[in-house]
């Protein structure tokens, strides 16, 4: 089954931004990830996931997040320069670190 | 090690008034109006273009008569929708019933809200005014009060409990009849009591008590100095200031702009002198939080090749308003060598619409709200003619001229450390001394 990450924002202007990149970069290299975005509150309608990335503007929330969430899913806050660079490639990998591919 | 420590309890505080139920589902509820509010922002533009030929033609073909509907039922009924949609929100935070407590809450709001006989005898007549703008804050009450109230009464299980073998659907219609009935009851007794004070109701109380009190103390000059300056300082230690100032002043700005754009609709005089948070977008952070147009076209001269990118990325969002990948890429927050113009550009931008509004030049904005991501320059010119957009291009080069230097320095290192790097010719791993 495809492997889904989940990214969770406020606004989600920018992380729709951010989500294309990411969308392209793993089209590019051939990976069937599904990658979609969602608010803080609809985190849990939109699970199962297999890895939750919160925007920077999010990274308060982490520990919230991951009470929600429980330990099987890995919860990370992405690095500020990556998502302001929109660095589909990095923030990818990352994902991927921590799903385990 | 303290200033840190100070940071983190600032972090703390503004994610705690971020996650905060009741301040959240006011925002998530009113960003749900946002279908049937901008229904009625887009006919009253309609309707009062203000070109001689095209008013007559409405005039003429009986459109004018036509196109003043849509408006006197979303916009005018305002406080009827947004007390539904705030109180589905706040259940949804409790995972209870959404639409129930929604229905509860409308129910609870008209049972407070005055009616009488019409003149032709035989229809009742809800005090419309009270649905409008006037009703706001008492539908923001009621909407968490009684969302709150339905959710505690189904967590204490007082509602009728069904045997196994009955349908859902049944116990879920047998479930609301508890909860309505209490809360009934309660609206009922407000009522009465409010029936007999020189108030007559609790509308006319909350408006004259809480609602004009709080919109002209929220819409005063130092009320959007004091948020403009909060708004950036939290930036500044990469916390979402816009977000959170919004969570907290929603209710007054929303009041305000509502205000504003019931009064343009009628062809009254404008009451406010800064309609929320239509008068922020407009001016205060224009092309997103910080004003950061000026930095983002900075970029587009850049030496280095680092910002020269960064600049590409994000010139054409910026214009959207949407500034995400210039404060955290470049990045803006916590970095203290833009702080200055991050403070300083948004409160220069608010001074002087502030005061060239006060004095005239600049008119009062009308309050349509024009859907974030409209583009800079038409929303201004939406709000209030070609005055407004050409002030937002002097913003623009205000914003320009005050990050540039900033930006020439910080883009020069960088340069810099781009040659170095390469000359180095073991670029990945060379760590230069800032």
């Amino acid at each position: 089954m495809a492997k889904k990450i989940l990214l969770v924002c406020a606004g989600g202007f920018s992380t729709s931004m951010l989500v294309e990149k990411m969308k392209e970069e793993a089209a590019s290299k051939g990976l069937e990830i599904i990658i979609d975005a969602c608010a803080e509150n609809a985190i849990e309608s939109n699970l199962p996931a297999d890895v939750i990335m919160l925007g920077p503007q999010m990274g308060h929330a982490e520990d919230g997040v991951k009470v929600k969430v429980g330990p099987q899913v890995p919860v990370t806050t992405i690095d500020m320069m990556d998502y302001g660079m929109m660095d589909g490639e990095k923030v990818l990998d990352a994902a991927k670190k921590l799903m385990g591919i | 090690m303290d200033k840190q420590n100070f940071r983190m309890k600032i972090q703390k505080f503004s994610g705690k008034i971020q996650s905060n139920k009741f301040l959240g589902s006011i925002s998530n509820g009113l960003m749900l109006t946002m279908s049937v509010l901008i229904i009625g922002s887009i006919f009253t533009l309609l309707d009062s273009i203000n070109i001689t030929a095209y008013q007559e033609f409405l005039q003429s073909t009986g459109l004018k008569s036509i196109l003043s509907i849509p408006p006197s039922v979303t916009v005018s009924l305002i406080s009827l929708y947004a007390v539904a949609t705030i109180s589905y929100s706040l259940a949804g935070k409790y995972n209870k019933d959404g639409l129930t407590a929604a229905l509860i809450s409308m129910m609870s709001f008209l049972l407070l809200t005055p009616m009488g006989l019409m003149e032709d005898g035989m229809s009742t007549g809800i005090g419309t005014r009270w649905l409008g703008a006037p009703g706001f804050f008492v539908a923001v009450i009621i909407a968490l009060l009684v969302s709150r109230l339905y959710v505690l009464i189904v967590d204490k299980e007082i509602y009728i409990k069904m045997p196994k073998g009955v349908p859902p659907t049944v116990e879920k219609s047998f479930a609301s009849i508890v909860p309505g009935i209490i809360i009934a009851t309660i609206m009922l007794a407000l009522r009465g009591i409010f029936q007999t004070t020189d108030y007559g109701n609790v509308h006319s109380f909350i408006y004259s008590i809480l609602q004009v009190p709080l919109t002209n103390l929220g819409g005063s000059w130092w009320a959007f100095l004091a948020t403009t300056l909060i708004g950036s300082l939290l930036w500044g230690i990469g916390i979402h200031g816009t977000m959170i100032v919004y969570s907290v002043m929603a209710p007054i700005w929303t009041t305000l702009r509502l205000e504003n754009l019931s009064a343009y609709q009628a062809g009254l005089e404008l009451p406010h002198l800064a309609p929320g948070g239509v008068f922020q977008a407009t001016y205060i952070t224009i092309g997103g939080s910080g004003a950061t147009i000026g930095l983002a076209i900075a970029m587009l001269y850049a030496t280095s090749k680092r910002y020269k990118t960064l600049g590409k990325l994000a010139i054409l969002p910026s214009f959207l308003g949407i500034n995400e990948p210039i404060m955290f890429g470049f990045p803006v927050v916590l970095n203290p060598r833009l702080l200055i113009p991050l403070i300083a550009v948004p409160f220069i931008n608010v001074s002087l619409a502030l005061g060239l509004t006060a004095v005239g030049i600049l008119p009062r904005l009308a309050g349509i709200g024009s859907p974030l991501g409209t583009p800079m320059f038409i929303n201004g010119f939406i709000e209030g003619g070609w005055r407004v957009a050409v002030f937002q291009v002097i913003l623009v080069l205000i914003s320009f001229a005050i990050y540039y230097p900033f930006f020439k320095k910080i883009d020069v290192e960088a340069y810099n450390e781009e040659i170095n790097a390469e000359n180095a010719k073991e670029s990945e791993n060379v760590i230069l001394e800032n």
